[in-house]
């Protein structure tokens, strides 16, 4: 039983429905109490899911913000914003879809008052069978989904088990109500506890349990109380609201967008929308009365309206901007599938840390090189037993084969006394993390380590796969792995020990390679716990003296010849890419998500700087001194901010790429204020200088910060230039309008000067790359500096 | 000592070029009228009024020996009064960076 004790509210802890009722804020204070014969062990693995599983499990809500109003470029395209029939909500689900409307009828609990004298008998197994039923069909549906389908599947699968649900059913049942008024009555009680919920996310979950009573209720009639629309061709469904079940059931085929009265962006079925690339716009007043079926609608899931019969030039003006779009995201893909390449040429492999092989395959779709370091604990943890060798072997093989030829570091399972797994009895410890951990308990447990070592040696005849040890401080302890893992494995230790990092030149001659754990290394250093805020400060990775520490362990393997990585959170925090790329790394390993920026990071940096930066930072007396050295201001110029092969085709167009541009390498967060900004300008006379050059600009606090965009065009195209002749070279300058940095002004001022320069033009307009192009204009930069 | 000016004489200009955002055309002017007035072989100081204010400030002796002051501007300069008692040529920003030479072709006849 758990009581929510500021609000009084009390639940069934084994009831989703009771629990979620309880209306839980986040600081809320709640007294839990736990009776019964496991009493004890209920206690410890709940205390174990709260003080380690729960806090990992928040998702934040992705919010689309933006509301309300037209694309000011819809100037640029000559519309007048009085003949644009346009209605406006909030953005949910992003993108654009055109279709004719089919408005649908909304969704409730039908209520069937005639009876009142059901025999329990006869009703008790009827309402059994359908939440049987129910659940089974769920359960089914659970097999084929993708991930985020599969997570409202288990909510409405937690709901259709729910104790509490069964047990009102039940309940009304025995007053002598029909299985059928007793779910609509049970489920519409619930339903309306969770609507009075003060928490919106809370609110929206009545519609879960609303759609499942409908399920269950369908069950007893034996046919479908909510008919979905067969969508025949191109469709914008419009409804009040709209369940996720109903959702899945529309021919996706047909289905180009979705308009909503109600909702909100933390719904299940905003979420459905967004995994599966429908646009939605909710909370749009009157929608089903705006339109009539069979007219032509617009969606703009992105901007949070819909245009009622679109003009042609609306419709131009979304072709030319989904046209952008695909070219945007086919030049974000392919970059990131690149190499990461300093601006002198040395790559460094950018590697991804994953737990499951699912992860696997995200990763290499951010460009992942390979991946650093496989997380295997995942496997073990709450379960009764150890997994066996063939489903170890699933697990690893799906990850090889995701990775299609890159090699896979798996670590062999790190366990302590901080995660305890039942089956394996581990000692409690004072102190668990300079207790039994990692590789320490292997010997004692040498039959699960040879399990996952032949599971491990299967999965490599799929492809490559690197074995890497944890938590290793002595030589013995990879001897011991070593004469049990299968030839022609490469095998590796983390350097996680301090001491390990010292017995590097022993621990050579018996390994293939080497990766940092700096997050424990790093602790284990300084003797301070990071997750202690009392010491936590001591603890930093740019610390000097752990950054020497570094510099002589990588010197250490360089040495002896044999690669090493790194796969701590260190990596994953852009500011410390300089200093890693210093110290010569041969891969940095990181979260899936920070791959893309880390190697954009790398694109970005030379080594030469970068050794220079380390030594100064070497040289500093503190983290807080190093942390200064390491975060100024963002640089003017970036090779990502270079596009020499655009393809854009008028100036409007070549606008809106560039202020993608400036997006996509995180200069702005608000595209198209800049492009506004860039466009107003435009609109006193053009930028336009003449010899096929056109310098944009703006003063506005649309860019993070001070940028110079470049972007040369493969066709020449019409700027309305001083000369009359199109441009092919066009150079954005953008400054913050509330911060002025002198420097950055000088820079632009002695730009502006050399532009009059027809050699320097000429240099400009012939640059082979982008790195050439950031290399010109930064020996400008010295100029106008100096 | 005012000189004269006759065709194809060397002839002392002082300058200010001004535009609305102060990032580029300002200097994109600046840098015209230097290199053009060498071209031609006349002596000129440019004032840039951009982003970064006042640059390089004519004085009050460089304005009294100047025979023509020219301003190349899309917004009003600080401290016009300057000029009260020299020659003004006023052009907007776009001219100079398109064809130079037609500004000093102004300066010409001396009348």
């Amino acid at each position: 039983m758990l009581t929510n004790v500021r609000v009084a509210a009390r639940a069934d802890l084994k009831s989703v429905l009771s629990l979620i009722a309880a209306g839980i804020s986040f600081g809320d204070c709640c007294a839990v109490r736990i009776d019964g014969v496991d009493e004890d062990a209920a206690g410890s693995t709940l205390r174990r899911f709260i003080e380690q599983e729960l806090p990992k499990l928040d998702k934040p809500v992705a919010l689309a913000p933006r509301t309300g109003a037209l694309p000011t470029s819809f100037d640029v395209a000559g519309v007048e914003a009085s003949a644009i029939r346009a209605h406006f909500g909030t953005p949910v689900s992003s993108g654009v879809g055109q279709g004719t409307a089919v408005i649908m009828s909304m969704i409730a609990i039908p209520r069937d008052g005639a009876d009142g004298a059901a025999d329990p008998v006869e009703e008790r197994p009827r309402a059994e069978l359908a939440l049987r039923a129910v659940r089974a069909a769920i359960e089914k549906s659970l097999s084929g989904a993708t991930a985020a389908e599969a997570a409202i599947l288990s909510a409405h699968l937690a709901i259709a088990s729910d104790i509490s649900l069964a047990t009102e059913i039940a309940a009304r049942i025995e007053q002598g109500r029909s299985a059928f008024s007793a779910i609509a009555e049970a489920g519409e009680s619930f339903a309306a506890v969770l609507r009075k919920s003060e928490n919106e996310y809370i609110r929206e979950r009545a519609a879960d349990v609303e759609e499942i009573c409908l399920l269950l209720l369908e069950q007893i009639q034996g046919t479908k109380l909510t008919p979905a629309p067969e969508l025949a061709e191109a469709s914008v469904v419009i409804a009040e609201s709209l369940a996720p079940q109903q959702f899945l059931a529309l021919n996706r085929i047909f289905l180009k967008g979705v308009v909503l009265e109600t909702g909100s962006t933390t719904s299940h079925l905003s979420i459905l929308a967004r995994s599966l690339g429908v646009p939605m716009v909710a909370g749009v007043k009157d929608a089903r009365t705006m339109t009539s079926p069979g007219k032509e609608i617009l969606v703009d899931g992105t901007r949070g309206f819909a245009i009622l019969e679109p003009a042609p030039e609306v419709r131009a003006f979304y072709e030319r901007e989904q046209k952008s779009v695909t070219r945007r995201e086919a030049s974000l893909a392919a970059r990131a599938k690149m190499p990461a390449m300093t601006r002198d040429g040395r790559v460094l492999e950018v590697a991804a840390n994953i737990t499951s092989a699912a992860e696997a395959v995200a990763a290499f779709e951010k460009g992942a090189d390979g991946i650093g370091l496989y997380r295997t604990e995942m496997l073990f943890l709450e379960r009764e037993s150890a997994p066996s060798e063939d489903e170890q072997f699933a697990a690893y093989s799906a990850a090889v084969c995701g990775a299609g030829g890159k090699p896979v570091i798996i670590r062999t399972i790190d366990i302590g006394g901080d995660k305890p797994l039942s089956y394996l009895r581990l000692p409690a410890e004072a102190n668990p993390f300079l207790g039994l951990r990692g590789s320490r308990i292997y010997a004692a447990h040498s039959e699960l380590l040879e399990t996952q070592l032949r599971a491990i040696a299967r999965a490599s005849a799929l492809g490559p796969v690197w074995v890497m040890v944890p938590m290793v401080s002595s030589v013995e302890e990879v001897r011991w792995i070593k004469a049990r893992l299968a030839g022609g494995i490469r095998l590796g230790v983390m350097i996680e020990v301090p001491a390990a990092a010292f017995m590097i030149d022993r621990l050579a001659a018996e390994v293939d390679f080497f990766s940092i754990g700096t997050n424990d290394l790093c602790q284990y250093f300084f003797a301070a716990d990071r997750g202690n805020p009392n010491v936590a400060r001591l603890a930093s990775v740019r610390h000097p003296a752990f950054l020497a520490f570094l510099k002589e362990t990588v010197a250490r393997c360089r040495a002896h010849d044999k690669w090493i990585g790194t796969c701590g959170e260190m990596a994953a925090d852009l500011r410390n890419i300089p200093l890693l790329l210093a110290l010569g790394l041969d891969e940095l390993s990181v979260t899936v998500h920070a791959v893309p920026a880390v190697k954009s990071r790398i694109r970005g940096l030379s080594v030469s700087e970068c050794e220079a930066l380390l030594d100064h930072a070497l040289a500093c007396e503190s983290a807080s001194d190093v942390d200064a050295l390491l975060s100024p201001e963002t640089p003017l110029l970036d090779a990502e901010l270079v596009i020499l092969d655009s393809a854009c085709e008028n100036k409007a167009d070549a606008i809106r790429a560039m202020a993608e541009v400036f997006y996509a390498a995180g200069r702005t967060e608000d595209p198209e204020l800049l492009e506004h900004a860039v466009t107003a300008r435009e609109a006193i006379y053009s930028t336009g200088l003449g010899h096929g050059f056109a310098v944009p600009h703006c003063s506005s606090d649309a860019v993070k910060a001070d940028s110079v965009g470049v972007m040369r065009l493969e066709r020449p195209i019409d700027w309305g230039s001083l000369d009359g002749k199109p441009v092919q070279m066009i150079l954005l300058l953008a400054t913050r309008s509330s911060q002025k940095n002198g420097t950055h002004l000088r820079f632009f001022s002695s730009l502006a000067r050399k532009l009059m320069d027809e050699e320097f033009r000429n240099q400009l307009m012939t640059v082979q790359d982008a790195s050439a192009v950031v290399a010109r204009l930064s020996r400008e930069l010295e100029i106008g500096s100096g | 000592m005012v000189g004269h000016a006759g065709k194809g004489s060397k002839v002392k200009i002082v300058a200010v070029t001004a535009c609305a955002t102060g990032i580029a055309h300002t200097y994109m002017a600046a840098e015209q009228l230097e290199k053009t007035a060498k071209a031609l072989g006349h002596q000129i100081k440019v004032e840039t009024q951009g982003a970064m204010g006042v640059e390089n400030e004519l004085s009050e002796k460089d304005i009294r020996e100047a025979q023509v002051v020219i301003l190349a501007i899309d917004i009003e300069v600080e401290k016009r009064e300057r000029f009260h008692s020299t020659r003004i040529i006023q052009v907007p920003i776009q001219e100079v960076i398109r064809n130079p030479k037609s500004v000093f072709e102004k300066i010409q006849p001396w009348p």
